[in-house]
């Protein structure tokens, strides 16, 4: 499975899947990262982490390792 | 229905009976940053009421107004993403929209905050609510930024597929506000909302290969698209806007960190320094109260109870208010205008490590210059587990009532020679070591707590980061005037009463005095105080003060520094029969640094004061939480007297082993 971590600034994915089912998923998901929505990283934080996300015309931050619950199709 | 404004009410309208008081209850739901305080402002003013949920630590806030002969109360619900509660602050809001919070009136509608830039997120939100049994109105606001963005919403279209109404507000100048009351006054008066028809499909339809709760948000997203698709009209090509340039800028790996940088330096000296006059002329308000006291009270118990008691007690305390209002004053400009988030999003990585999070920084940052206005600052961290650890970690920074101790004893015993180089002193390190171990075990405590006690599933780190804006002022001067009325409050209740009981010890038993040490009234009143029970409380843990290389008179000035740190000086000064000195003042330091380089151990002639003893006072104070105010103000935001007790005896237990192995380890080097 290719996450969303492993996604580089400034590139576009499509969310196929949130892996895991616990509150952070479902954060994630009420969050909008729900299948079939394009997310951008825009950016990360000076010392790598966390990431910053523009998807649904909004931005979020979440940590790499919540990203890498998100499951991607480029 | 035929119009977004002013929607015709279901066909089958029941007749209200009026309840003869004529009183709604409404409540204001939405996601967090959507304007949803500044709508509250703009509809009900000051709120009339703040506390907090009965049990909980989450914020009660109402307010009240008129609209056409009613009386409506505004519940201002914790900003929330979510009705599937997760947190503390979501289930409040869904206990309070069920009716199940027994002091709370169940309302008779909710209005939810949509916010027009993000409109799909917050239509979640709006989502859940159309399903908890009440008629719904939902507020549309930031419609004036998102039409700046090129996102136009068409709010009947809207309204036609929530089967609500949906009122465009621009809060900050009050547009839309007439009609949002009309509409919230008329809506409570009909039957619940009910999920529209094309969700019920979405939810009955979904994918059931998955967990229910995913299944759920998933349906609702899948609905939510479909009607962003019809009513939010975005313009094609938007080119690159001022927000994306400011946001790339600030969350910037060199320049945003360097903005930071700049910003916290800011306000952390302005913590220090801006508040300094106004801190000087309360402090000045003080005296003349206590002078004015001392001559209209007879001499006695009462004058005492009330100069030395009451007045110094809470006026030591009072002058902290320009600390707080300067600092919550920034935290809510830097809140309004979007950086909080970015503070906390480049910040995240260095506090993670620890078990903090990124949004701990400012609250731990301001409590260098005082735990309270930071322990209060951190109510802008919703995870819990995150803001208790923060909380109990805060009194371990070197806040500004330590400098003084450290001052004086630097000064009076640390060899003044050079390190290394001539212009580093050794005063100076050791000042520099006494902040840096504040830091260093707040860490520790906080990584070891994070491991033990506060295990648990990983908490989600979701942060929105909102786009940039201008803060709203009404929002911002409310912000102080909150923090300010309840740190005020505190003052005046509980500290008032710690101060009493501390001034009772220390003045009772009234002591016995035997003549040949009558007439010097220094030493009377160092005699009083050593028979006092305080001063019998010394004596008591001698044993307990004494590996530290402490005398029972120092022991004594520990104890008596319940109240506040920097009490300790004072009470030195009179231990030592010094009589009333200003340490703060030069002559007064210089009279009180001489004493205490004289002073012996009961009985003998080898000296009280040694480089070890002086170091290991400093790391006990730089560590002990000798601060009746900082324990009062964490119940209280903590809504519990556990959290207290625990964070006093951990910080004093740590703060007697540092003393203890500063002073074994100094002796035995032969310091």
């Amino acid at each position: 499975m290719t996450s969303l971590e492993t996604v580089t600034v400034g590139k576009s994915a499509n969310v196929t899947d949130i892996t895991g089912d616990d509150a952070t998923s479902l954060r994630l998901l009420e969050m909008g990262l729900t299948p079939g929505v394009q997310v951008t990283v825009v950016n990360t934080a000076p010392l790598g982490d966390p990431l910053e996300l523009e998807l649904r015309g909004y931005r979020l931050s979440i940590r790499r390792n919540e990203a890498a619950r998100v499951a991607i199709s480029t | 229905m035929s119009s977004a404004e002013a929607p015709q009410p279901p066909v089958q309208r029941p007749v209200v009976p009026t309840d003869g008081t004529g009183r709604l209850t409404v409540a204001l739901l939405g996601n967090p940053n959507t304007g949803k305080s500044t709508l509250f402002s703009a509809i009900a003013g000051i709120p009339t009421r703040i506390g907090n949920y009965p049990g909980v630590t989450v914020e009660e806030k109402v307010g009240q107004f008129q609209h056409r002969g009613r009386t409506i109360d505004l519940i201002d619900l914790p900003g929330t993403y979510s009705l599937t509660a997760k947190s503390p602050d979501e289930q409040v809001a869904v206990d309070v929209l069920r009716g199940q919070i027994a002091a709370v009136a169940r309302p008779d509608c909710v209005v939810v905050v949509a916010d027009a830039t993000n409109l799909a997120r917050n239509l979640y939100l709006a989502s859940q609510a159309l399903d908890v049994g009440l008629p719904v109105v939902v507020a549309l606001t930031l419609a004036d930024v998102a039409e700046k963005k090129g996102i136009t919403v068409d709010t009947a279209a809207l309204s036609q597929e929530l089967g609500c109404p949906v009122i465009r507000v621009v809060a900050p100048r009050r547009e839309g506000i007439g009609r949002l009351a009309d509409a919230l006054v008329e809506a409570s008066d009909w039957p619940a909302s009910s999920v529209p028809a094309a969700l019920a499909t979405q939810l009955a339809s979904a994918d059931p290969g998955r967990p229910a709760a995913a299944r759920d948000a998933i349906a609702r997203y899948a609905w939510i698209d479909g009607i962003t698709d019809k009513v939010v009209v975005r313009q094609a090509h938007r080119p690159r806007s001022l927000n994306d340039r400011i946001d790339s800028l600030l969350t910037h790996r060199l320049w945003g960190t360097l903005v930071f940088a700049v910003t916290m330096l800011a306000i952390f000296s302005s913590i220090f320094w801006l508040a300094a006059p106004l801190m000087d002329l309360i402090s000045a308000g003080v005296d003349t109260l206590a002078a004015a006291a001392e001559t209209a009270l007879p001499e006695g118990t009462l004058r005492s109870l009330v100069v030395d008691g009451i007045i110094a007690g809470v006026g030591g305390v009072v002058v902290f208010l320009p600390q707080i209002a300067i600092l919550f004053l920034f935290v809510a400009i830097l809140e309004g205008c979007g950086y909080l988030s970015r503070a906390a999003f480049l910040m995240d990585r260095l506090l993670v490590g620890v078990g903090l999070s990124g949004k701990s920084f400012i609250p731990l940052l301001s409590s260098f210059a005082c735990a309270i206005p930071g322990i209060m600052a951190a109510r802008t961290i919703e995870n819990r587990r995150d803001r208790l650890l923060t909380i109990l970690v805060a009194p371990l920074m070197s806040c500004s009532a330590r400098l003084p101790v450290y001052l004086l004893l630097c000064g009076a015993f640390v060899p003044n020679i050079a390190v290394g180089v001539s212009w580093l002193r050794l005063p100076a390190v050791v000042l520099f070591a006494m902040y840096g171990i504040g830091v260093v075990v707040a860490a520790a405590v906080a990584f070891v707590l994070s491991q033990t006690v506060f295990r648990g599933p990983p908490q989600p780190f979701v942060l929105e980061l909102p786009g940039w804006r201008w803060p709203q002022p009404a929002v911002v001067l409310e912000r102080v005037r909150e923090a300010a009325v309840s740190f005020l409050k505190n003052a005046g209740t509980l500290i008032m009463a710690v101060s009493i009981v501390v001034w009772a010890l220390g003045s009772y038993p009234q002591p016995k005095l035997s003549a040949d040490k009558a007439g010097d009234a220094a030493m009377l009143k160092g005699e009083a105080l050593r028979q006092s029970f305080l001063g019998r409380a010394g004596r008591l843990i001698e044993p307990v003060v004494k590996p530290l290389g402490w005398d029972w008179r120092l022991g004594c000035a520990a104890v008596a520094s319940f109240p506040a740190r920097e009490v300790v000086l004072g009470t030195l000064g009179v231990i030592y029969n010094l009589g009333d000195v200003d340490p703060g003042e030069e002559e007064g330091a210089s009279l009180l640094i001489r004493r205490l380089r004289a002073a012996t151990w009961d009985g003998t002639d080898r000296k009280v004061f040694t480089l070890p003893v002086a170091l290991s006072i400093m790391v006990f104070f730089a560590l002990c939480a000798q601060c009746a105010s900082t324990l009062v103000v964490i119940g209280k935001e903590t809504g519990s007297w556990v959290w207290p007790v625990v964070t006093f005896s951990y910080m004093t237990g740590l703060a007697w082993l540092g003393a203890f192995l500063t002073y074994q380890g100094g002796t035995a080097l032969g310091w």
